[in-house]
């Protein structure tokens, strides 16, 4: 067979050969490559991909299916770190399938994008709710990507202030997300703040406030699981003159923990995959950004408004869009476009699903079944405190015993352990992290497997 | 669409003490209120309280208000829309995929950097370029990923280059993610077909002179960073001096970006590489026809050649192969790399959407190189077959060959007072969504049309002849088309009330 010749045919290509026939003589060539003429023939490839060639759907499957049984599984898991198992309704995969939800484009035409926007309403309204906040975006792209976001908001809005301070409690990764996206910008400065007890020490922050600085990121709850006092630190900013942005990587503390706009935050940002998705491997997740009203024209990517059609008829339609790359090219606000959309719908059925009562309920169970695993833990003789600081679903622990040997002992009863944090600067502590989805027997099963593992080491 | 099928918020339908969700029983001691007490959570002002049954049929009555691929042609010229196969959507469910961690040591998701590592050489030998990371999330985050690695090449050559040339025909993301970036714009002139124009560019209305390419280099020299330019542009034509261009410009010392969002229209045909593109991006979500989800995720992976590699996000997927007897099949092992000095570090808090990756794999590997091409040429035949059927009818500003997408515009139908705005709302009525709108920006009242491999000859037509009775319609019914659509769910929306007095979220007031 030629290159390419259109007489190739596979099942997702729907036009038989004589209907090829049929279109290149009404355009009147012989082959399609003749439609080629704007490439000039010294830029044409000419030999075929070295790529296999085209395959079943079968398979394909088998294929990939042959991948993902490459992975290990594990029946228990109590590894968090800014990706948390959480329960997974089974009316958001049926939802989301529907093809009007998951193959549209980006709601440019409104009268047939009804459905997406007036979801993309609802779901801002949500995390405004959530955040205590008045205005957010259709979504960005991950937590790592909220925080750069945030931060150059900050700096758009605080004219002359050129100075960000960022908690060094955030997620290393979103750190290290915001220094590749401050790099580039050498009139702006990125400092970090250091620690005491596992939260942003209030001390090191005082010292480092000054009327330079634009914004202090801090985690509510941070990376060491700890709930950081917002309206305390939003204080020591604001008497700066400095904005505060809150920092959530695990969204489902908001159904335990105020809204940080009520307690002195003007931005917050973050994670939100922990509503009804699952770890999925770091993607794709769910960056959200709300504001308070005043600097609504200056966030970035899409923004869903409510209005009116000819008849009257309420609607929605994509808004604000001054702010844009499409309009204002390079002086716009972000270049984002595409965002996480169908992750935002999926968080959206699952807090309708949830409510008020559900997501209580669940940051509830989550607290007590970490409460519990650290209890239990704490009941064996290798585990110690490391700092004492109110906790979510997660918190380190340190490990006097061969960490190495007990990593290795747990995954081979199929248990994921919490993540090592000795590469983050916390040498033999383990980060643990208890979900609803841990069962009490769960976490009896992981003490047994440590008390056993300890008398061995030991 | 009956009078029911209007959907209300959500919040009007709430009644306190209904829930969609539960949960076991506690089977460990309730929780201890460990808070500090002014950082307890007092209640929710707007989350619902629903049934399942209820939010179901919410969300899809909603979805009803929705135009969807598999209900006809989506031809919004460079979204790409193209069919989202099934297999896609199974395989990235996989438990296997969907449940690991991306915390967790590599030794533990073998598969998934199987895939990433498989899924990087497939786009490394359809680029013709030697280095890749699938770290960024959209198209946009791989613009600014790679306008990043042409920074940190510069600055580790001791170079302070400032200005980054753009032609006027692109699309928005460029000058945005340049600035972004640090860098300043510079426009470069287009030639009327959107290409890039060597030579000055004088306005025939304003007089105005627009610098071309070589007057741009010329003044800016030493300073300039690199350049951006998108192939396929934004009018569905071939850069055919893109080779010269890329020359031009590394005669200056610097790099040349490209843009891939139509790479659609070149897999198996030309390779970015082989013109000498120094980094470019794809979009997954266009060319691998990964969903669009309504507005994402995408994926936007970067390609670059060896001399920007060191300087690639971090970390990068290896492969080590264990020695093994003749004839053997070897055995592969997979890490990542976090050592990279000279990484500009990270885009995305993990490996990007690799919920996007698992469906662009299963998408290669069912076209296979020799699918891939077929795709391509399917759909140029099939955007020269639509430009060819609606030439005259319509007026085709711009002659040059077109590649996978035609750009019309209202010329012919202005006579009328039938406006752009005009014949796409009225496609709504005869079932399509309507084809890019007043984009690229070169051409006046700009129908930019993108058929896709995707479409039959059958649904071509179908298309055809809707665009053919609303060229009529303009001659004969004019003020049809100015009230069009008269079929959807709404009418036309006032977008100027909604900018000017937003309302951006439900609160109780609105009630």
């Amino acid at each position: 067979m030629a290159l390419g010749q259109l007489g190739f045919f596979m099942r997702y290509l729907p036009t038989a050969p004589a209907e090829d026939r049929a279109l290149l003589d009404a355009i009147g060539v012989a082959r399609a490559e003749d439609l080629l003429t704007g490439v000039p023939d010294h830029l044409k490839l000419h030999r075929p991909l070295d790529l296999p060639p085209t395959s079943s759907e079968l398979e394909v499957l088998r294929e990939m299916q042959r991948l993902a049984e490459l992975n290990t599984r594990f029946r228990t898991r109590f590894l968090g770190a800014g990706a948390y198992a959480h329960f997974l309704p089974s009316a958001i995969d049926h939802q989301i399938s529907r093809q009007e939800w998951f193959t549209a484009y980006t709601p440019y035409q409104p009268e047939i994008s009804q459905g997406t926007l007036q979801h993309i309403f609802e779901y801002q309204t949500l995390i405004c709710d959530l955040t205590g906040l008045d205005v957010t975006n259709a979504s960005l792209y991950d937590g790592g990507t909220s925080c750069l976001e945030a931060a150059l908001m900050a700096v758009r809005v605080q004219k002359k202030r050129n100075k960000v301070l960022v908690s060094a409690g955030l997620h290393p990764h979103y750190l290290a997300v915001m220094r590749a996206g401050f790099a580039p910008h050498a009139e702006l400065e990125l400092v970090e703040v250091a620690l005491v007890k596992g939260a942003t020490d209030p001390v090191d922050l005082a010292t480092k406030l000054d009327d330079t600085v634009a914004a202090v990121l801090v985690g509510y709850p941070n990376f060491l699981g700890a709930i950081e006092d917002v309206q305390a630190l939003s204080e020591l900013a604001h008497a700066k003159g400095a904005l505060l942005i809150s920092v959530t990587m695990e969204a489902m503390a908001f159904g335990w923990l105020e809204g940080p706009g009520k307690v002195g935050a003007d931005l917050a940002c973050g994670e939100a995959m922990s509503f009804g998705n699952t770890t999925n491997f770091g993607g794709p997740f769910l960056g959200f950004l709300a504001v308070k009203d005043a600097f609504k024209r200056e966030l970035p990517g899409r923004v869903v408004g409510q209005t009116k059609d000819l008849e009257g008829r309420t609607g929605y339609v994509l808004t604000l869009t001054a702010r844009e790359q499409h309009i204002r090219r390079d002086k716009a606000t972000s270049n984002i476009c595409s965002n996480q959309g169908l992750i935002a719908l999926r968080a959206n059925i699952f807090l309708q699903l949830a409510g008020p009562e559900g997501l209580k309920g669940l940051a509830e169970q989550n607290v007590a079944k970490a409460q519990y695993l650290r209890e239990r833990l704490l009941e064996l003789p290798d585990w110690e405190v490391p700092f004492e600081a109110p906790y979510f679903n997660e918190f380190p622990l340190r490990f006097t015993g061969d960490l190495k040997a007990m990593n290795e002992s747990l995954i081979a009863e199929g248990i994921l352990p919490g993540l090592d944090l000795t590469p983050y600067g916390h040498t033999n502590c383990i980060l643990w992290c208890a979900t609803e989805i841990n069962t009490r027997h769960q976490i009896e099963h992981l003490i047994e497997v440590l008390a056993r593992v300890a008398s061995v080491v030991g | 669409m009956n009078l029911r099928s209007r959907e209300p918020l959500i919040f009007d339908r709430s009644v306190p003490g209904k829930v969609g969700l539960d949960l076991p029983k506690l089977d460990v001691p309730p929780a201890k209120d460990t808070r500090p007490a002014h950082l307890k959570r007092h209640g929710f002002d707007a989350l619902p309280s629903c049934s399942e049954p209820e939010v179901i049929r919410h969300f899809t009555k909603m979805s009803m208000w929705n135009y969807g691929m598999d209900q006809g042609m989506y031809p919004l010229g460079s979204c790409t829309m193209k069919h989202n196969p099934r297999l896609n959507e199974k395989v990235a469910g996989l438990s296997g995929f969907a449940e690991s961690h991306p915390m967790a040591p590599s030794t533990l998701v073998q598969g998934n950097l199987a895939l990433i590592y498989t899924l990087q050489e497939w786009l490394k030998e359809i680029t013709g370029l030697a280095a890749v990371t699938l770290q960024p999330s959209a198209g946009a985050a791989g613009e600014l990923t790679g306008v990043m690695l042409i920074r940190a090449y510069h600055l580790s050559r001791g170079r302070k280059r400032r200005a980054i040339l753009i032609p006027d025909s692109a699309h928005g993301t460029n000058p945005a993610t340049a600035a972004m970036a640090g860098y300043e714009v510079v426009d470069v002139a287009s030639a009327a077909d959107g290409t890039v124009s060597f030579e000055d560019i004088t306005d025939a209305v304003t007089g105005r002179v627009k610098k071309g390419l070589l007057a741009v280099i010329a003044e800016h020299k030493e300073d300039i960073a690199g350049l951006m330019v998108t192939n396929p542009n934004t009018l569905g034509i071939f850069e055919h001096r893109i080779d010269e261009i890329c020359k031009c410009i590394h005669e200056v010392g610097g790099l040349v970006y490209m843009d891939g969002a139509n790479m659609n229209a070149l897999v198996g045909v030309a390779r970015p590489g082989d013109f000498g593109i120094d980094v470019m991006h794809m979009n997954l979500h266009k060319t691998m026809s990964t969903p669009h989800g309504g507005g994402g995720p995408g994926a936007g992976p970067v390609l670059c050649t060896a001399a920007l590699e060191p300087f690639l996000p971090k970390p990068i997927v290896v492969r080590d192969t264990e020695k093994v007897g003749e004839g053997e099949v070897p055995h592969h092992t997979y890490r990542w790399d976090w050592e990279r000095p000279q990484s500009i570090g990270k885009v995305h808090s993990y490996y990007g959407n690799f919920g996007m990756l698992v469906r662009a794999l299963t998408y290669c590997l069912s076209h296979g190189g020799d699918g891939l091409r077929t795709a391509t040429l399917r759909a140029i035949v099939n955007a020269n077959y639509i430009r060819h059927e609606l030439e005259g009818v319509y007026n085709l500003p711009i002659k040059t060959a077109s590649m996978h997408e035609v750009v019309f515009n209202d010329a012919i139908q202005a006579h009328h007072d039938v406006h752009t705005l005009d014949i796409a709302k009225r496609l709504i009525d005869y079932g399509f969504h309507p084809p890019t709108i007043y984009f690229p920006m070169v051409v006046s009242g700009a129908l930019m049309i993108e058929p896709t491999e995707s479409e039959s000859k059958e649904e071509l037509d179908a298309f055809v002849h809707a665009m053919k009775m609303i060229a009529q319609e303009a001659e004969e019914t004019p003020d049809l088309l100015h009230q069009a659509p008269v079929t959807a769910p709404l009418r036309r929306l006032d977008e100027t009330t909604a900018a000017r007095k937003p309302v951006l979220r439900w609160t109780k007031a609105l009630v």
